[in-house]
C-alpha cells in the first residue's frame, strides 16, 4: 500500500497539480525551467494548459492518428490471432504446429531492431520499392506514414496476443466440438456459437493489452511515423524535451490515461466475469 | 474492491501534495563528493552531446589531459544528443538554489549558456584561466560565463555529379529547391541542430536585423511574430522538400544517410559530423560541402561550464584552462572531430590549420538563444510538417 502511494500515487498527484497550474512546492523547479506554463487563477487551479493543448490543430491530429492507429492495429492484431488460435486449434497438424511456433518469433526482437527493419523494409530504397522497381514499377513509400506505424503496431503485438488466444481456444474441450459436429453443425457455427463465446475472457484481455500498448507507443511511431502529425507517446517527448513544455506535456499525459482508463475498465469487467464463471464451474 | 483502494491512496497522496506545497522542496540527497584524501582529485565532466563529441573528450582529450596532469582524474557522465537536457538544467538550477552540490563540476553542452543566463555559472576569469585571453572576446563575452573551447556550423551538402553548381545564396538554395522537388532535406529542427540551422536561417531572411540581434541574446517571445513569413515559406517548400509529403528526416544523421545513400542531393549538415563521415568511409567523396550567404547558415562556439555549486571548480578551471592551450587545440582540430578552433590560428598547427581558414568562429551567424530555439522548433512543428 505504501509502496503505491509513493511510486504511483504521489507522483500522478503532484503532475496533475502541475497541469492544474499548481507551481509551488515540489513542481517549483520544473515550472521555474519550463516555458509557456499556465499558473494557478482558482482555488482549484486552472483548465488554461489543457485549453492551450485542446486549441493547439497539433494536439487534435495527434489524438487522431493515435485513435486510429489503436484501433486499426487492434482490430487487424484481433483477427489475425483469432485466425491463427482457429488454425492451431482445429487442425493439429505440423504446419498448426510450426504456425504456432512462428508467430511467437517477434516477441523476442527487441522494438528498436524490429522498427529498424521496417523501416529499411518499406524505406525509400528499401525491399519492396528495389523488387518494384525490377518489376518495372512504383510502390509506394511507407516509411514516415501512418501505414508504416500500424504495420510496425501489429508485428510487436501480434505474438503475445495470439499466445493469449491461442491458450483460450485451447481450453476448449474436445468434447463440445465434437458433439456439435456430430449434430450437424457447420464449422462456421461451431466457431461462432460455441469457440468465441468460451474463449471471450480471453479475447477481451488480449483487446485490452494490444490496445493500451499500443496506445502508448513511442518506438514504433518515432522510428516508422511521419513528423507531423505523429502519435502522443512521441508528441509528449517532442513537448517534454524539445519544446522544453512540461505543462503540456503531462496534461498529454493525463489524455491518453482516461483513454487508458476506459479500455482497463473493459479489462477488469472481463476478469470479474471470467472469475465469476470459474466460481460457477 | 481494488480500484477502490487505488483511488484512497491516490487521495492520500493528494492531500500529502497540498501538505508539503509551499514548503521548501526536499531535494535529492546529493552525492557524498569524494574526499581529497588520495593524491589524485576527480574533475567530473558531464557531456550532452552526439558520440563524436563523447570520443573526442574519452579518447583524444581526456588521455592527454591526464598525462599532463596526473593529480586529476576525469570522470565523464554521458547523455546522448542531450536528450535530458532540461532535466539536467533543473538539477544544477535545484543544487545551486539550494546551496547543494549537483554532482557536475565541468558541463560540455548546449545548454551551457542558458545556464549562465540564469546566473548559474562560475564567473569566467583571466586570472584563474590564463588562456581566456587567446579567444575572441565577442565570442566569451556571448557564453555568459561559459568558456568557449571549440566550434562548428552547419554547410550545405550537395551531390557534385548532379549539381556542378551549388547554390551561392539562400534565394539560389530556395529556386534550387523547387526546381528541383524531392532532392533536398532538412531534419526536424526538434531532432537535431542541422536542419534547426536551416529553418532559422529561412525565418532570418525576413526578420529585421533589430530583433534577429535580440533573439541571439534575449528571450523575447513577443516578437515572435516577424517569424510568420519564414514559417510560410518553410510551408510552401513542402511539396518539394523530399517525400513531397510534408514529412522530415528524424535527426542529423538521417539526413547523412539519404546523402549517403543518394536519395537527395542536397541537405544541410553539421561541418564536423560530415568530416567525421567522409574520413569513415561513410560519406562518398562525391558529396561536397559549402556555406550559403545572405544570411548564412548558422554556427558557433561551444561553451563549458562549471557550475557555480560545483565542488571541485579549481579542477574543472585546470580542465578548461588546458582545453585551450595549443596542444588541446590541434587535437580538437585534427583527431576525430575536425571541430573549429577558437583560439588564433596562428598558434596552431599550421598542416591542420589550412583546412580552417575560413572557420573565422567569432563571424559565424549565432543561433538563437536556447529558449526562442525551443519556441521556433514548437512553431515549426505546428505550422510545417503535414501541411
Amino acid at each position: 500500500m505504501l509502496l503505491i502511494i509513493g511510486f504511483i500515487g504521489f507522483p500522478i498527484a503532484l503532475s496533475l497539480a502541475l497541469t492544474l497550474g499548481f507551481t509551488g512546492g515540489l513542481n517549483q523547479i520544473i515550472a521555474l525551467i519550463g516555458q509557456g506554463i499556465r499558473p494557478a487563477d482558482h482555488w482549484w487551479g486552472t483548465m488554461a494548459g489543457y485549453q492551450a493543448l485542446f486549441s493547439d490543430p497539433r494536439f487534435n491530429g495527434d489524438l487522431q492518428q493515435t485513435i486510429i492507429v489503436t484501433v486499426v492495429s487492434t482490430i487487424v492484431v484481433l483477427v489475425l490471432s483469432l485466425a491463427i488460435a482457429l488454425i492451431v486449434r482445429l487442425h493439429r497438424g505440423r504446419i498448426a504446429q510450426l504456425l504456432g511456433a512462428i508467430i511467437v518469433v517477434p516477441m523476442f526482437v527487441p522494438v528498436v531492431i524490429s522498427a529498424w527493419a521496417i523501416h529499411t523494409f518499406y524505406g525509400g530504397d528499401g525491399f519492396v520499392r528495389s523488387v518494384a522497381a525490377l518489376l518495372g514499377l512504383q510502390a509506394p513509400t511507407l516509411t514516415s506514414t501512418m501505414w508504416a506505424v500500424i504495420i510496425g503496431s501489429v508485428w510487436t503485438s501480434l505474438p503475445f496476443a495470439s499466445l493469449l488466444v491461442t491458450s483460450g481456444m485451447q481450453s476448449i474441450p474436445d468434447a463440445l466440438i465434437d458433439a456439435a459436429r456430430d449434430a450437424g453443425a457447420p464449422m462456421s457455427r461451431i466457431v461462432r456459437t460455441i469457440m468465441l463465446p468460451l474463449a471471450s475472457t480471453q479475447l477481451i484481455i488480449a483487446t485490452t493489452f494490444t490496445s493500451i500498448g499500443i496506445l502508448g507507443s513511442f518506438t514504433i511511431p518515432y522510428f516508422l511515423g511521419s513528423n507531423q502529425p505523429t502519435m502522443l507517446g512521441v508528441e509528449i517527448s517532442n513537448f517534454l524535451n524539445a519544446y522544453n513544455r512540461p505543462q503540456q506535456a503531462v496534461a498529454m499525459a493525463f489524455v491518453i490515461f482516461v483513454f487508458a482508463a476506459g479500455i482497463a475498465i473493459a479489462y477488469v469487467r472481463a476478469n470479474l466475469r471470467g472469475s465469476a464463471t470459474e466460481a460457477r464451474a | 474492491m481494488r480500484s477502490k483502494s487505488m483511488l484512497a491512496a491516490i487521495t492520500i497522496a493528494g492531500l500529502l501534495a497540498a501538505a508539503t506545497a509551499g514548503t521548501a522542496a526536499a531535494a535529492p540527497k546529493p552525492k557524498p563528493a569524494k574526499k581529497a584524501a588520495k593524491v589524485i582529485r576527480d574533475i567530473r565532466l558531464f557531456i550532452s552531446a552526439d558520440t563524436n563529441i563523447q570520443d573526442l573528450w574519452q579518447k583524444t582529450l581526456i588521455p592527454a589531459f591526464e598525462t599532463r596532469y596526473p593529480q586529476y582524474r576525469v570522470d565523464v557522465t554521458f547523455d546522448l544528443h542531450g536528450v535530458h537536457d532540461a532535466q539536467t538544467t533543473a538539477k544544477v538550477t535545484a543544487a545551486t538554489v539550494l546551496h547543494k552540490d549537483p554532482g557536475i563540476d565541468l558541463i560540455d553542452g548546449g545548454f551551457t549558456v542558458q545556464l549562465g543566463t540564469s546566473g548559474l555559472l562560475a564567473p569566467e576569469t583571466v586570472k584563474t584561466m590564463p588562456n581566456l585571453k587567446l579567444v575572441s572576446p565577442s565570442v566569451l563575452k556571448a557564453g555568459r560565463g561559459g568558456i568557449p573551447y571549440r566550434g562548428s556550423s552547419v554547410l550545405l551538402a550537395y551531390n557534385a555529379t548532379t549539381v556542378p553548381t551549388p547554390p551561392k545564396t539562400l534565394d539560389d538554395l530556395l529556386a534550387w529547391i523547387k526546381a528541383n522537388p524531392g532532392k533536398f532535406t532538412y531534419n526536424a529542427p526538434a531532432g537535431g541542430g542541422a536542419g534547426y540551422a536551416f529553418v532559422q536561417t529561412v525565418v532570418d531572411k525576413y526578420v529585421s536585423d533589430a530583433t534577429r540581434q535580440k533573439m541571439t541574446t534575449d528571450v523575447v517571445p513577443e516578437l515572435e511574430g516577424e517569424w510568420t513569413q519564414g514559417l510560410s515559406t518553410l510551408r510552401g517548400l513542402n511539396p518539394y522538400t523530399y517525400g513531397k509529403n510534408g514529412t522530415y528526416p528524424a535527426n542529423n544523421t538521417a539526413t547523412l544517410s539519404l546523402l549517403a545513400s543518394g536519395q537527395v542531393d542536397m541537405g544541410t549538415v553539421w561541418s564536423d559530423q560530415f568530416t567525421t563521415a567522409r574520413r569513415t568511409g561513410a560519406m562518398p567523396a562525391n558529396i561536397k560541402v559549402t556555406q550559403i550567404s545572405n544570411p548564412s547558415l548558422t554556427g558557433g562556439a561551444s561553451y563549458l561550464g562549471i557550475p557555480r555549486a560545483a565542488t571541485n571548480i579549481k579542477g574543472a578551471q585546470v580542465l578548461a584552462n588546458w582545453v585551450l592551450t595549443p596542444q588541446a587545440q590541434n587535437l580538437i582540430m585534427g583527431g576525430t572531430l575536425n571541430g573549429y578552433p577558437v583560439i588564433p590560428l596562428k598558434l596552431l598547427d599550421p598542416t591542420l590549420a589550412d583546412n580552417f581558414a575560413n572557420a573565422d568562429i567569432a563571424n559565424l551567424r549565432p543561433t538563437y538563444t536556447s529558449a526562442m530555439a525551443n519556441d521556433l522548433k514548437n512553431a515549426w512543428a505546428s505550422s510545417v510538417p503535414g501541411k
